[in-house]
């Protein structure tokens, strides 16, 4: 049927249902097959892992071969003729569902599954439609085993694919599920049914092709087509995992999984998956306040908080000059939220003061964040400072196990104090060499790499940044000594814990914090003695707190489910969110809230604060943002070291 | 023997010996993979505490360097590694073709009496725990056939399997789960028996792979032999 190719061109020609097909050596008849759209059943198959071939619902028929051949496990070859509609494929499908469903228990209409699984769905499209087993006759297992605190199992729905087995061999390499007993009696199940310990059990019911596997989290709490499907980020950590933000009646569900190869892989951690839950909490700020000197508090329009905000703060900068306010955001802000509050500080309030957390950050460059997550399986080796990498983003532990079992990368995790000299001995000779450490370790880090460069090899840095837009408002200069686009700021200004003590001195009169709350909260006196002496506390942010408490000035935010924009993640992968909730104020954005606020305060050309135009400003302004666009990385100039 | 059936989930947490766990060191370096050592590893814990308590299964991954939970997969996959502990004695009764053409029925009726507990039972005194759901055993020429801790009994009868069931009950210090040395050494042959025609060992000991005899599992032993045990029963 098709010419003989060229030999050693490393591509290989087959015909799929008549279809001609040209693929790389080695490519699996199933990937042949999807390249040009045509679907094959798979249960056991699934992209991120190795073929096992044991659920036999890719059986295909493949001229002059005698039997069948399992798609997902049947390397193509030059000339195949693979027909994946013959009557005898079709009978193998109806064949297999069969089997598949003869113990199954069919309570679809009670399975959080129903209506996104792969059984249900095969078996409307392939199946039988009739059983010829009498439904009397079934294996039955206890319903709702919980696995663990997060992990429910019905045994009785699984068809036995061992994905499950096979995502905790090769993904995380924890071991933790295996298949015992043996014929209708195999199960899912831990040693000697101890519970799940794993840090990504939320993965399992994604992997699961069928309900055996479910969130307990999710039970019961929505059907598949009644969820409204929003693309965000997981606003977890700075890691910057993909999510779909699943949402009905006005509450988020679920985190789900959306696959970014360049970023999280499908994977997701627990502990970003099943925060979801927590941005449905009604503990929220929802109407302005002013608080007067004697303490009394009034409702006020955002017009009017504006405005009093505007005035109070021009009150003590007409005496005192703009250093005299701080100015304070945080990693819960997105990119233009961020950029706009830095401009608003520095042009319009003409205060250097201005950070978004605590700890001291000086003289950041963006070397600090050159290697990218999916360049870790690129690198002959990998050093991995600490524990606080992958305890601060979870998934980047399986990014390092891909690495190491599937790419041979060496990596080397070591004490977030060891001697650089001892590190370089350790990695010996490499091409590339990833160091990865947390943003409260780059003097270390610097070190480490500095020590790997010195000896001759390449070396890239990955910094795990703290908060879930560590990375995005540093790039916007939310920081002291920085500017957008990491341009030094003149003059310097003081960060975060300094205008906090300078409060409490009272050489800080004035304090605007946006998003702070996070990371203001559970630093205790520091804070309460700052907020109480300061003269004027403009606060915008979500939740009620100190913060709030203390407000001179209050105006409700939004939460990061309620607004859009961008975030960027620790590699500066510059990524959209959406909202997928309603929002709980009647206050407009915080940009527009900002805009308003630089207006007020006698600032000309801010325009509405619309998303679109704070967007463009921010692009013109830092060319590197422009570049990346949506989902691309900001590439910086890296000055030589 | 009847009455009461003991509860299933006695445990026993004992750690396994220094003989065992050598035992189990001297498996893995047998085979390229350690994996391949789960087996006769399971054997060796089994041949020490009666069953595979979860402790001897951890205690198998440590030293052979594998997940708990994939020990635990092989070994729940075979029938002959017993889940929980049982009685003082084990009893596995064969059913397939060769032993049921012969009477197997009968005699797992009779053994259910006599025994008083149900397959897959302990007797209330803890001596026995029989199972009729193990598949073959290999001894189909001598059908039919049961298998007692590590002996093999053939041509059963009625009246064999209460002297036999009377003599191994009645045994002192042979208690079956018996440390691999108490199996290596050539026993006092029984009562009832006559003398072992060799000198290696008792005509009824299937010994344990692994043991000093090495190779050997049950079954292979015998039919060599081709002398049935307790043919004078």
């Amino acid at each position: 049927m098709t010419a003989a190719p060229p030999p050693g061109d490393g591509q290989v020609g087959l015909v799929i249902d008549g279809r001609e097909v040209r693929v790389p050596k080695g490519t699996l008849l199933l990937d042949a097959a999807s390249e040009v759209g045509i679907h094959i059943p798979i249960y056991c198959a699934h992209p991120k892992m190795d073929p096992v071939a044991v659920c036999r619902m890719c059986l295909v028929q493949v001229e002059k071969l005698p039997k069948l051949q399992p798609a997902c496990a049947t390397v193509v070859s030059e000339g195949m003729v693979v027909d994946t509609q013959s009557d005898a494929t079709a009978k193998a499908r109806e064949g297999m569902l069969e089997f598949l469903l003869l113990n199954h228990p069919l309570d679809c209409p009670v399975c959080d599954r129903g209506g996104e699984c792969d059984l249900q769905d095969f078996a409307f499209r392939y199946g039988p439609d009739t059983s010829r087993f009498p439904i009397t006759e079934k294996v039955h297992f206890d319903k709702a085993v919980p696995l663990s605190d997060k992990i429910e199992l019905d045994q009785e729905r699984c068809i036995l694919c061992w994905r499950c087995v096979r995502y905790y061999d090769e993904i995380t390499g924890e071991k933790e599920i295996v298949l015992q007993q043996r014929g209708v009696h195999t199960a899912v199940a831990t040693f000697d049914g101890q519970p799940l310990r794993s840090d990504y059990q939320g993965n399992l019911p994604e992997i699961c092709p069928v309900g055996a596997l479910t969130h307990r989290q999710y039970r019961f709490k929505a059907r598949p087509w009644d969820l409204i499907r929003t693309k965000g980020v997981c606003p977890e950590c700075s890691y910057g995992c993909n999510v779909f933000v699943d949402s009905r009646d006005f509450e988020v569900k679920r985190f789900a999984s959306r696959d970014n190869p360049m970023v999280d892989d499908m994977w997701l951690c627990d502990r970003g998956r099943y925060s979801a839950t927590s941005w449905n909490s009604t503990s929220r700020l929802r109407r302005p306040l002013v608080r007067d000197a004697a303490g009394g508090v009034r409702d006020v329009g955002v017009a009017d908080a504006v405005k009093e905000a505007a005035r109070r703060l021009l009150a003590v900068s007409e005496r005192g000059g703009g250093e005299v306010i701080g100015v304070l955001g945080s990693p819960d802000c997105t990119n233009e939220e961020a950029w706009l509050l830095q401009r608003l500080a520095r042009e319009v309030l003409r205060t250097p003061h201005i950070d978004h957390q605590l700890a001291e950050m000086l003289r950041l460059g963006p070397a600090e964040h050159a290697l990218g997550i999916a360049e870790i399986e690129s690198c002959t080796a990998v050093v991995v400072l600490g524990p606080e990498p992958e305890v601060n983003a979870p998934v980047l532990t399986l990014r390092l196990h891909k690495a190491a079992t599937k790419r041979g990368v060496a990596v080397h995790r070591v004490a977030a104090n060891a001697e650089p000299r001892d590190i370089t001995a350790r990695v010996g000779d490499a091409r590339l060499v990833g160091v990865v450490a947390d943003e409260t370790n780059r003097a270390r880090a610097a070190a480490v790499a500095s020590a790997l460069a010195g000896g001759g090899t390449a070396v890239k840095r990955m910094t795990v940044t703290r908060g879930g837009n560590g990375r995005g408002v540093k790039d916007m200069g939310l920081l002291p000594d920085l500017a957008p686009g990491y341009r030094p700021a003149v003059p310097a200004g003081m960060g975060g814990r300094a205008i906090l003590e300078s409060a409490t001195s009272g050489s800080i009169q004035a304090l605007l914090l946006l998003h702070a709350g996070g990371v203001l909260a559970g630093l205790g006196a520091l804070v309460e003695s700052a907020l109480r002496i300061a003269k004027v506390v403009v606060v915008i942010d979500t939740k009620p707190g100190v913060l709030a408490d203390a407000a001179t000035v209050l105006i409700p935010g939004h939460s990061l489910m309620e607004k859009q924009g961008s975030v960027t993640n620790l590699e500066g992968r510059v990524q959209r969110i959406r909202a997928a909730l309603p929002p709980a104020t009647s206050v407009p954005s915080e940009l527009r809230v900002l805009s308003m606020l630089a207006g007020a305060l006698g600032a000309e050309g801010w325009g509405s604060g619309d998303l679109m135009e704070v967007h463009r400003a921010l692009a013109a302004d830092v060319p590197a943002y422009a570049a990346a666009g949506n989902g691309g990385r900001a590439r910086w100039e890296v000055a030589a070291a | 023997m009847t009455g009461r059936v003991l509860a299933d989930d006695r445990r026993v947490d004992v750690a396994l010996s220094e003989q065992t766990r050598v035992e189990i060191s001297r498996q893995k370096e047998r085979y390229p993979s350690a994996r391949s050592a789960i087996l006769p590893a399971l054997w060796a814990v089994q041949h020490e505490l009666g069953y595979l308590a979860p402790a001897g299964m951890e205690e198998v991954a440590r030293i052979l360097d594998l997940a708990p939970s994939e020990v635990q997969a092989v070994a729940t996959f075979y029938s002959m590694y017993f889940q929980k502990p049982g009685g003082r004695h084990t009893v596995m009764v064969c059913v397939n073709v060769a032993c049921a053409l012969r009477g197997a029925d009968d005699v797992v009726a009779y053994l259910e009496r006599a025994l008083g507990c149900p397959s897959g039972r302990t007797t209330a005194d803890g001596m026995f725990t029989w199972q009729s759901t193990i598949e073959c055993l290999g001894a189909c020429g001598y059908a039919p056939m049961m298998q007692v801790d590590h002996r093999f009994y053939e041509n059963l009868t009625p009246a064999k399997i209460d002297a036999i069931l009377d003599r191994v009950a009645g045994e002192a210090g042979d208690d079956g789960h018996a440390t691999m040395q108490a199996v290596a050494m050539p026993k006092a042959p029984p009562s009832v028996a006559p003398p072992p025609a060799e000198a290696e060992g008792p005509p009824s000991d299937a010994r344990m792979p692994g043991t000093v005899k090495g190779e050997s599992v049950p079954g292979q032993k015998r039919r060599r032999r081709g002398r049935p045990e307790g043919n004078d029963l």
